[in-house]
């Protein structure tokens, strides 16, 4: 799989590298900026994308506003984007782009190889990676609803709202695929939502439903 | 390319202002023959003073949009200063009023009379023509078709150079007569003030110096130690003759452990020293961020507030996100608002929500942390919770530094 990488610090774009490399990525081109990314996606068409947020020349979130425009200039391309801080509006903005393929985590998650990897390849597929740490805010947020959750219910839909499908979920739960079936089934009974099919959609319907009962108003201008 | 758009951007903010002076002239007419009309009324000590204040404000906000600083700060004095000054301002309001309105409104006036008789003279008697330029009755088209936009271009000009001088002398008139004059005490109480927020601000910068130095010290390079020592040990039993893998791997996966704590707390220290959210996206950007992440629905309301100092742009934030957690724990609240205003040289902050109030910063830390911090800066905090609410918490920053 073909990697195309914004990243202008060079300790963490060669640790990158050198990781995909073993995973089996093969990374075709690391941007300094957000013009020099938009250029590399253009020029190679790449499977999956990694950009860190602040990137020069503000150090601001220039690349957030990069993944934005590579998603509008290429629909679908799927983006990771990775941060030294979770922020719930980024994560918003780069789910408010239609189509699957987005993921939004912490630069710490690099370190735990396997699921930095696992992530990736969801978001290469078209499926989300959402940080833990988002989700857990979501989940804070979201209050008395949720607490009618099971605190295993509750694991589960956080897995769930984090991308994950129900193998992976049974995996890293150590039940059985039948198990998270049931606890999925009983968590949008219990929510009241309509039952997803796994994927980007039900991802977004969880989202939804969090972001929702957290308390809607929020940020009116 | 941009010296051409610059021109007329200039211009229209130059006509903005003529229109904003003009307005101000007539109403400080329609004051002025108000304060004639009302006298006895505005004698009143309270109400004399409610009628300088609403000039004050008024004033000031017209010359807080002129590049020239505002000559006063936050009005101080005893109320006895604050009456007479009020009632001085009685009638030299009618006085400057009047004088400085009435050309105003025989200009504005004017104009209409040019825009109506211009298309519509011949409608009037013909004993009773409309007149231009004072005393030229409208007999023809041309009369009207040279005359009627003459008139209309010329008093347009006249208003365009007048009004916005005319306008500022009248608003610093009123301001030097309402606002207070510091006496020698109170400058010297001032400096006495500003002496001791000085200390405060060094001690503050100092003890958060030490709070950051403590936190890396204690927390993250600690961490570094441990984590180097765990590698260490690790490298040297992998060279052993007899490897024991089952502590390389562990002790290979308490480094790993190690190391993600010590992102977690260092994260921790960067958002405390200066929220990223802020550096990222300024004060807008950040407290839109923390206003729609609250539970309870908050409206925001930012005022235009130009240039803020970074370490006023931090407190506020801090301000906000400490009192919508607040909120947030305590209030019961199902609507709050956040309002960041600027007047002139001062930052004002208002948080307010619809819960069941009692709020008492003595007993939490957040809002005295708050306060602190606010106070190491010369502003101050203002807290009103009365039981069954609502409850207001008042940041205000000086910003003119």
């Amino acid at each position: 799989m073909r990697v195309v990488i914004a990243e202008d610090n060079v300790l963490l774009s060669s640790g990158l590298e050198l990781l995909l490399g073993r995973a089996g990525f093969r990374t075709v081109a690391v941007a300094v900026d957000a013009p020099g990314f938009l250029a590399a996606v253009r020029e190679h068409r790449p499977d999956v994308t990694i950009v860190d947020v602040r990137l020069p020349p503000s150090f601001r979130d220039e690349g957030i506003h990069a993944a934005l425009r590579a998603r509008r200039e290429h629909p679908g391309l799927p983006v990771l984007v990775l941060s030294q801080y979770v922020e719930q509006q980024y994560a918003a903005e780069l789910l408010s782009t239609s189509g699957g393929g987005v993921g939004y985590l912490l630069k710490d998650r690099v370190s735990r190889v396997d699921e930095f990897v696992d992530a990736l390849r969801r978001v290469a597929d078209g499926g989300t990676a959402m940080d833990p740490e988002v989700i857990a805010q979501l989940v804070r947020r979201a209050g008395d609803p949720i607490a009618a959750l099971t605190p295993r219910e509750r694991e589960v839909l956080a897995l769930m709202a984090q991308g994950r499908d129900n193998t992976a979920i049974a995996g890293q739960l150590v039940v059985t695929d039948n198990a998270v079936h049931k606890h999925i089934g009983n968590i949008f009974a219990k929510l009241g939502l309509a039952v997803t099919d796994s994927g980007h959609r039900r991802v977004l319907a969880v989202l939804a439903y969090l972001n929702a009962a957290g308390g809607t108003g929020g940020g009116t201008r | 390319m941009s010296e051409p758009r610059a021109f007329p951007g200039a211009a229209w903010a130059r006509w903005t202002r003529t229109g904003r002076a003009g307005g101000y002239l007539l109403g400080s007419l329609l004051s002025g023959v108000a304060t004639l009309v009302a006298l006895p009324l505005l004698c009143v000590p309270r109400l004399a003073r409610l009628w300088a204040g609403w000039h004050r404000d008024r004033a000031r906000r017209l010359l807080a949009t002129t590049p020239a600083p505002p000559p006063a700060g936050p009005a101080t004095g005893h109320p006895t200063g604050r009456t007479s000054r009020a009632l001085l301002w009685l009638p030299v309001n009618a006085l400057t009023g009047v004088a400085f309105g009435l050309p105003a409104l025989l200009c504005v006036g004017n104009v209409v009379v040019a825009v109506v008789a211009t298309p519509l003279w011949w409608a009037f008697d013909a004993r009773d023509r409309p007149r231009l330029f004072v005393d030229v009755p409208v007999p023809d088209w041309t009369t009207a078709l040279t005359l009627g936009p003459l008139q209309v271009l010329l008093l347009a000009v006249a208003a365009y150079l007048v009004f916005p001088p005319v306008a500022h002398a009248h608003a610093r008139i009123c301001l030097a007569v309402v606002s207070a004059h510091p006496t020698d005490e109170q400058l010297a109480e001032r400096v006495a003030v500003l002496t001791r927020t000085r200390a405060d601000v060094l001690d503050a910068h100092g003890a958060e110096l030490r709070r950051i130095e403590r936190d890396l010290h204690d927390g993250t390079q600690a961490r570094l130690v441990a984590i180097a020592m765990r590698l260490a040990v690790a490298r040297q039993a992998f060279a052993d003759r007899t490897r024991d893998d089952q502590l390389v791997a562990d002790l290979l996966r308490e480094a790993h452990e190690g190391t993600e704590e010590a992102m977690t707390e260092l994260r921790e220290v960067i958002r405390t020293v200066y929220p990223p959210i802020l550096a990222d996206r300024g004060l807008d950007g950040a407290l839109t961020a923390v206003t729609s992440r609250c539970v309870v629905p908050t409206r925001l309301d930012l005022g235009s507030l130009g240039l803020v100092p970074a370490a006023a742009e931090a407190i506020v934030y801090f301000a906000v996100a400490e009192a919508l957690t607040n909120v947030a724990r305590h209030s019961r609240a199902t609507a709050a608002s956040v309002r960041v205003h600027r007047v002139a040289d001062r930052l004002s902050t208002v948080i307010t929500d619809n819960g069941v109030g009692g709020a008492d910063d003595r007993r939490g830390t957040g809002i005295a942390g708050i306060r602190r911090r606010v106070l190491a800066l010369d502003g101050t905090v203002d807290l009103d919770s009365p039981v069954g609410g609502p409850t207001t918490v008042t940041v205000e920053l000086p910003c003119g530094w």
